[in-house]
């Protein structure tokens, strides 16, 4: 038996909200999407099926999975660490700080390529002492990994600042009186109340992480099999008129990006629910 | 484990919220913090507990400084205003946490904590709320369920702050009870913050009244109630009348009443307040020179009690008296009646002088 309990809720009609919400998301994000499969379905499955598996393109997607993959774990710590300045610190400058947190979201990310690309290269102010050390950044993969933490870095900093602000210090202070050392009462008390909010910023992160072009192409190189991400073969392909090559690899990061992010947000919404 | 404070002193960005307290509480003992909102009562607590760290002055457990010594060392059990509950924990976990974070050689094991945490549910009828997490509960009940956390972790001292303020009429009542005798069965010295002062004088053993930092007065709760040090402590706990008038070598002439009073006799001539509880009134329809005339303007039947409100012919100033049923039964008293007021027994205190 299914009982429905009906609730008060603030918004009027649940049909006609749902109504909107599928409209709004089916003119924003599905129908533009669907071309893409409706392109690609014009190909012949073998056609489809050997542009999606050339080694080429299969290291792409290593590259852009693994590479974002790693921005968005560099993120979750270091995005935690500059929340938890921002909000349980009192500093000069703090507003500051606050303010850069955003830029990476304001700035052209040709802009951002181009200076990371200075900054890292052999010449630059961090590759110069990078490179004696045998650790070339500008040009290799790990050029990639830099420009999507630098591009990724509000996304966990931004979800998880809130939380903390409204964080009863009160609650720390018990799990203190009550014994706990300083590492029991992060993992125990804070960190259980930070996950949602974690993966959500996370989640966000490698979605962008996953989408980016702009900076990426500027310092990766674009070394077939080696540095070159998969939204680079998608215009390279669309240069060369090759439509339906491009919107198969599209179709394929499509599908791969849907299912991570919502086996994330899954994963958000059942540890958020658990408690709450 | 007894707690002596010694010259404590603390600032917040130079503003003095404890003044040179000085206080000792007995092994064993339950003592409420009385004081009006922002006189520095939780800071006070929080410094006992070591949450915060005071400017000056020392704070003793058991004879031994532990001024500086860490809140985790410190064996304290602290209970949260605001309960401080873990959200993700399930209520057995909560009161479980303190047994769970010990280091592992002093770690129980998991069928001893199961026993403990089962009896301290048992001992705030909660037992079958064990898996439920706090949002799933009623305000009293997470407020027992901090309060067995806080026991669980068997401390020397425990710190209450404002336990029941959040708290419904009735469900504080039950509390307070409730924590009375869990105190009298455990014995645990505990220091209780409150601002509501009947919840302090119906529990603690003795009553410690602050005001702006420092303390007013320390005593249990009757030698307060009788022999309060100051007017400030007097209007505390409880209503009360204020008569101004003067003090003549051995006489008071407060408006038209005149009496002999011993207190004071050195005085030549000064102006005085004289303080009267409403229940140290009496009411009668002949003069006298120890009256004062009044009119009944109101009268509020309180349940047990009666409560009159009387405006005073001489200056108009409002007198409020309580009676009990049977009196104002007798009295058949009605709105607008003018009648003649009697104090039985009244506190002088010089004007603009703390102490008499
Ligand atoms: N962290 C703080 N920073 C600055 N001022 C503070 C801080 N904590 C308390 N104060 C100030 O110290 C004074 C005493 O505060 P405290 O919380 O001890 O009062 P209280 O007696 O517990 O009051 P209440 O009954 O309202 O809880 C108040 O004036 C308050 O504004
Ligand atoms: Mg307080």
């Amino acid at each position: 038996m299914v009982t429905l309990t009906k609730r008060y809720s603030v918004l009027p009609g649940f049909s006609l909200a749902l109504g909107l919400t599928l409209l709004y998301l089916s003119l924003i994000v599905l129908i533009p999407l669907s071309t893409v499969f409706l392109k690609t379905a014009t190909m012949s499955w073998g056609d489809f099926w050997s542009t999606i598996s050339n080694a080429r393109v299969v290291a792409s997607y290593r590259l852009t999975f693994g590479a974002s993959l790693l921005a968005a774990i560099i993120n979750l710590v270091f995005g935690l660490l500059v929340a938890w300045v921002l909000v349980r610190y009192s500093f000069w400058g703090k507003r500051i700080l606050d303010a850069l947190v955003d830029l990476p979201f304001a700035l052209p990310t040709a802009v951002a390529g181009i200076a990371l690309t200075a900054i890292y290269s052999s010449h630059g102010w961090v590759g110069r002492y990078l490179e004696p050390l045998g650790f070339k950044v500008a040009f290799t993969p790990w050029g990639i990994v830099v420009a999507l933490t630098f591009i990724g870095l509000p996304f966990v900093v931004r979800t998880v600042q809130p939380i903390l602000q409204e964080a009863e210090i009160e609650v720390e202070e018990a799990a203190v009186s009550l014994g706990a050392n300083r590492w029991q009462t992060f993992t125990l008390v804070i960190l259980p109340n930070l996950w949602p909010a974690l993966l959500t910023g996370f989640a966000l992160a490698f979605a962008r992480g996953l989408g980016e072009y702009g900076s990426v192409v500027f310092i990766a190189g674009n070394m077939p099999m080696v540095s070159e991400i998969t939204p680079l073969l998608i215009i390279t392909k669309l240069e060369q008129y090759d439509y339906q090559g491009a919107t198969a690899i599209a179709v394929v990061m499509l599908v791969v990006s849907f299912t991570l992010l919502f086996l994330i947000n899954s994963l958000q919404w059942w540890s958020s629910r658990r408690h709450h | 484990m007894s707690i002596e404070i010694q010259h404590l002193n603390k600032t917040f960005n130079q503003f003095a919220v404890l003044k040179d307290i000085n206080l000792q509480v007995p092994k064993g003992e339950l003592v409420a913090l009385l004081g009006p909102s922002g006189c520095g009562k939780t800071t006070l607590l929080r410094i006992i507990a070591g949450l915060e760290v005071p400017d000056s002055g020392l704070i003793l457990f058991h004879g031994e400084d532990t001024t500086s010594r860490h809140v985790r060392d410190r064996q304290v059990g602290f209970v949260f205003q605001h309960y401080a509950l873990f959200r993700h924990l399930t209520v057995f976990e909560n009161v479980a946490f303190g047994l769970r974070v010990r280091p592992r050689k002093l770690r129980p094991s998991n069928a001893e904590i199961r026993a403990k945490v089962h009896d301290l549910l048992y001992l705030v009828q909660m037992r079958e709320l064990a898996e439920r997490y706090p949002n799933q509960l009623s305000g009293g009940q997470r407020q027992r369920v901090a309060l067995i956390r806080a026991l669980a972790v068997e401390p020397k001292v425990l710190l209450l702050d404002e336990p029941f303020g959040a708290l419904d009429t009735n469900v504080r009542k039950e509390l307070r009870r409730w924590l009375r005798h869990l105190h009298d069965t455990m014995h645990v010295t505990s220091v209780f913050v409150t601002h509501d002062q009947e919840e302090a004088m119906e529990v603690a053993d003795r009553v410690v009244v602050m005001n702006e930092g420092h303390i007013e007065q320390i005593g249990t709760p009757e030698e307060l109630y009788e022999n309060a040090a100051n007017p400030f402590v007097y209007r505390f706990l409880g209503s009360v009348n204020l008569f101004h008038g003067r003090v003549q070598t051995g006489h008071i002439r407060l408006g038209d009443l005149d009496v002999k009073f011993h207190e004071h006799a050195e005085v030549h001539q000064a102006p005085i307040v004289a303080y009267v509880r409403p229940h140290e009134l009496e009411i009668s329809r002949e003069a006298d020179q120890n009256t004062m005339a009044a009119t009944v303007s109101n009268i509020y039947m309180l349940g047990s009690t009666v409560r009159l409100e009387l405006v005073q012919v001489s200056n108009s100033e409002i007198i409020e008296v309580e009676l009990t049923k049977e009196q104002y039964r007798l009295l058949k008293l009605h709105k607008g009646e003018q009648v003649f007021v009697k104090p039985r027994k009244m506190r002088l205190f010089m004007e603009n002088n703390r102490a008499n």
